[in-house]
């Protein structure tokens, strides 16, 4: 049945059993090119759809998930039962709606219009740029691919919200040749193609493998850190469960009772930014149907807000934030803000320290609990201001909020990714792990 | 063209001919599609209630075509005849250049031989005697010790069902039920919070709760947890690391199993390729991928291509014997498929994947290999990791962790990470002990993520990085 009956049929179940429903419906289109070695390796199309219903009664919720729009009543059975075995005592809302939705241009549709002979020109194109040099062994990994995103939400209580968006992303490996084969990759995010350039992702990932060829283990110590922005774009996602409301309110975030104080070193504001132009998440309402917002969450170092969805801000009686999205809350686009200097000059300013690029292993390495953080990285080793040689079998570690004390400077490089937007930072000292 | 039978949404056999003669009309040499219908409970806990309560179903078909080593995917639920013959279609056009010239498919159904017997499938138990087990849990763990602040419970399980048949005549049918209990414990002393994570689970239903000792696993995480909270930074450097059986086996699975893998290896984008029949690890290493152990977390009757699963020895006494390969990386390799194409779930293209991978057991005592010892860190329990296979670096974290001194395991550390190159590493292990043991965990790649058993006996590792903190 389409997804006007099925809806129907869903309220005037609800209506009949004298309980609230919700109903989300996620539809999505995807196209992905993978190029290994310059051939075709993989080539996607393909799209589906979800929907969610959720019911609430009592100040419960409980939903079901699927992709068959065939059986509302037994949709609305499964979501009742899963209902009736929560006993939490925590009161649970769905949004009536009404409120002004912020204009947004998330859906521009360049991607689509675009020939699958385009795409993989582009495809093509990073790949040539990223082999070029001699010194590049191969090239395993391209891949292209853009999306389409089209979300409703509307319940019973009169919250009826529509919102599409789409965007792409392109990305490039390069392996270059030494005793231990050097990786390196580079990849963007945007919303229009032409915000891509293929020649230039090619080159990065080149220029990044090439870089570490010759790269020496450096002693175990305390060193100056010079984060990049690649590096910290991964690392700033272990701060995001810290900061839900949620996690602080059932004592899971180190940040429990420290709301108004000083967390971070002045130099740092970190904002929520839903509208960023250039975050692919961007949108105007959450997956409850509640307006984002812009907000601080660190301004000059104190702590200003947790991000909330609806549950966890009528628990504590102040305005849900916008950040209530399926699998949890977080933010939209978590920015770092950025500040003056260019990454040359807080290289020069580092003087004698380590350049991370690159961290891995955060899902294990990187503790949201404890804010501690041990994770292996790659980088450079710098003297009087200058990249003298890449660094191998190194980790990097900390506390992620005391990584936020120690940061001194602020670069002006910002980069975007999926959920976070970040520049370059200067930290006063991080331990290193390694001979 | 969809037909319940019994319960089951089933494509019936012309609708699935028309598919595949649809992709090899337009393109290609070689056609499949992939069914799948899979239903799941997750349930979450926290502060001893019930927080979450979600169930849901998927059910879609992915198309897949090859000409040579060229391969194409698309996947969709809108299970119309008519849009499945489009979805096809736009596959083979894909693909271009039609090889195959006779469409005449002869299915071999051969009756599968059911080496996973569920006894209690997720759907027959009573929903809240799913959460009596995680309210067991809770207690258990919450009870453990005063400096436990807060656990947190999951109960996951799901019931799957799969069709393959491809233009070869493959017709394979398989059922995978999965249910797995995880319990995240934290401690908190003196403002500090540390946590303790374990998760077990099974290729079973319910009955699973009558193998296991719910309370025994609940009071694990909890002392991860408690120990931890009071354990002072690991020491940094590289040094003897023993690595406790079990989870422990993360080692092997980033280190060395992600670059055995066809997807990196047909590349020859792993350390490892071209290393066939060569020494690649210290003598007392041997290794297997098992996908045929009953009721296993990573087992199944055959893989997400159909293909029979079996046992594959990966590592025979240091030399490297045997790689995991899938259909596309058989073409692309010249190799035989080892039965190791698997996916998350049909929105994902099958790749050559691990199943229950564990390094085979040695002749030590584990007792033995820390008395001889002298200084080192003891790994008890692991975390996940990660690996780059081009480069052969990987890492994982640590969970739990102490000092050995002088052959004797002596106080707590936390916070540590083991970093290194697998092809490295591997010719480093110098003693093997005789405690196999296997743990679960998902394991993320190309093709999604999926259950995965990591296992090993006791090992040392002669020298390591330790990624921890410098005095």
């Amino acid at each position: 049945m389409t997804f006007e009956e099925f809806k129907d049929r869903l309220f005037a179940l609800a209506k009949k059993n004298g309980v609230e429903v919700q109903i989300s419906f996620l539809e999505t289109k995807e196209f992905s090119l993978r190029l290994a070695n310059g051939d075709l390796d993989q080539y996607t199309d393909a799209g589906k759809f979800n929907v969610e219903i959720k019911v609430l009664k009592d100040g419960k919720t409980g939903a079901f998930r699927t992709q068959v729009l065939e059986d509302p009543e037994k949709c609305f059975e499964e979501a009742l039962s899963n209902l009736q075995i929560k006993d939490s005592e925590e009161k649970e809302y769905f949004f009536e709606g009404g409120e002004e939705y912020r204009e947004m241009e998330t859906y521009v549709g360049r991607f689509e219009k675009l020939s699958v002979k385009e795409k993989m020109g582009m495809a093509k194109k990073a790949h040539e740029s990223a082999a070029k040099d001699e010194r590049v062994a191969m090239v395993p990994t391209v891949m292209y691919r853009d999306m389409v995103i089209k979300k409703i939400i509307t319940n019973t209580l009169g919250l009826n919200v529509e919102s599409q968006m789409d965007g792409g992303f392109l990305f490039a490996m390069a392996i270059a040749r030494d005793t231990n084969p050097r990786s390196g990759s580079w990849y963007e995010l945007a919303r229009v193609p032409e915000e891509l350039d293929p020649e230039e992702i090619g080159k990065r990932a080149a220029e990044e493998a090439i870089s570490l060829i010759g790269s020496k283990t450096i002693p175990s110590g305390k060193y100056p850190v010079l984060m990049r922005n690649t590096a910290l774009l991964d690392l700033m996602e272990m701060f995001i469960p810290m900061i839900s409301a949620e996690n602080v309110q059932k004592n899971l975030s180190p940040l429990k009772g420290k709301l108004g104080e000083q967390v971070g070193n002045p130099a740092v504001s970190i904002k929520d930014l839903p509208y960023h132009p250039k975050g692919l998440s961007s949108t105007p309402f959450d997956d409850e149907g509640v307006p984002t917002t812009e907000k601080f969450v660190l301004e000059n170092g104190v702590l200003k807000t947790f991000l909330h969805n609806l549950k966890t801000a009528r628990k504590e009686g102040v305005e849900p934030t916008g950040n209530g999205f399926v699998g949890g809350i977080r933010p939209v686009n978590l920015m770092l803000m950025p500040g003056e200097k260019s990454f040359e000059e807080l290289l020069k300013e580092m003087s004698r320290g380590v350049v991370i690029t690159e961290v891995e292993g955060m899902h294990a390495g990187a503790n949201s609990i404890s804010g501690e953080f041990s994770l292996f990285a790659k980088g450079y080793w710098v003297e009087n201001g200058e990249i003298v040689h890449g660094v191998e079998d190194i980790t990097v570690s900390g506390n992620f909020l005391d990584l936020l004390r120690k940061i001194v400077l602020v670069g002006n490089d910002v980069k975007v990714s999926q959920h976070t937007i970040a520049p370059s930072v200067l930290v006063e000292v991080l331990d290193v792990a390694g001979k | 063209m969809v037909k319940k039978k019994g319960g089951v949404t089933v494509l019936n056999e012309s609708v699935i001919r028309d598919v595949l003669s649809a992709v090899l009309k337009n393109g290609g040499d070689f056609a499949e599609l992939f069914f799948e219908r899979k239903f799941e409970n997750r349930y979450e806990l926290k502060d001893g209630k019930i927080e979450q309560a979600t169930s849901g179903e998927i059910v879609g078909v992915g198309i897949r075509g090859f000409l040579g080593t060229k391969a194409v995917y698309a996947y969709t639920n809108d299970l119309s005849r008519e849009n499945l013959i489009n979805v096809a279609k736009k596959v083979g056009e894909a693909l271009e250049e039609t090889k195959v010239e006779d469409l005449t498919f002869n299915f071999n159904r051969t009756k599968r031989k059911e080496r996973h017997v569920v006894l209690i499938p997720p759907a027959q138990v009573e929903k809240t005697d799913k959460v009596s087990v995680m309210k067991k849990a809770y207690y258990a763990a919450k009870n453990y010790s005063e400096l436990i602040k807060q656990v947190v419970v999951w109960y996951w399980d799901y019931d799957q069902e799969i069709l393959v048949a491809n233009s070869e005549g493959t017709w394979a049918e398989d059922r995978r039920v999965r249910t797995r209990l995880m319990i995240n414990a934290v401690a908190e002393k003196d403002g500090v919070l540390e946590r303790g994570f374990y998760g077990p689970g099974a290729g079973m239903g319910f009955e699973f709760f009558d193998r296991i000792d719910v309370e025994e696993a609940a009071r694990k995480a909890a002392r991860i947890a408690a120990r931890m909270v009071e354990a002072e930074p690991a020491p940094a450097g590289k040094m003897t690391v023993v690595i406790a059986n079990g989870f422990g086996g993360v080692i092997f699975h980033e280190a060395v199993g992600h670059g055995l893998e066809a997807t990196s290896v047909a590349k020859g984008a792993s350390v490892f390729a071209g290393k066939l029949g060569q020494k690649v690890a210290a003598e007392c290493v041997s290794a297997v991928d098992d996908a045929t152990i009953p009721n296993g977390w990573g087992s199944a009757n055959v893989d997400d291509e159909g293909t029979p699963t079996q046992r594959t020895l990966l590592i025979d006494k240091g030399v490297l014997v045997g790689y995991l390969v899938d259909k596309l990386g058989a073409r692309r390799m010249g190799m035989k498929s080892t039965g190791s194409g698997r996916r998350q779930d049909y929105t994902f293209p099958p790749t050559s994947r691990m199943s229950n991978t564990f390094i085979l057991p040695g002749d030590y005592h584990p007792e033995e290999i820390i008395a001889a010892t002298e200084y080192g860190l003891y790994a008890k329990t692991m975390g996940g990791g990660s690996v780059n296979p081009a480069t052969g670096e990987f890492n994982f974290a640590v969970s739990e962790a102490y000092l050995i001194e002088k052959g004797r395991v002596t106080k707590p550390v936390r916070g540590a990470t083991l970093i290194g190159k697998g092809h490295e590493i591997i010719q480093k292990i110098d003693m093997v002990g005789n405690d196999l043991a296997r743990d679960q965990g998902m394991c993320g790649s190309f093709s999604g993520s999926v259950p995965a058993d990591v296992g090993q006996p006791t090992i040392r590792v002669k020298e390591i990085v330790v990624g921890g903190r410098n005095k």
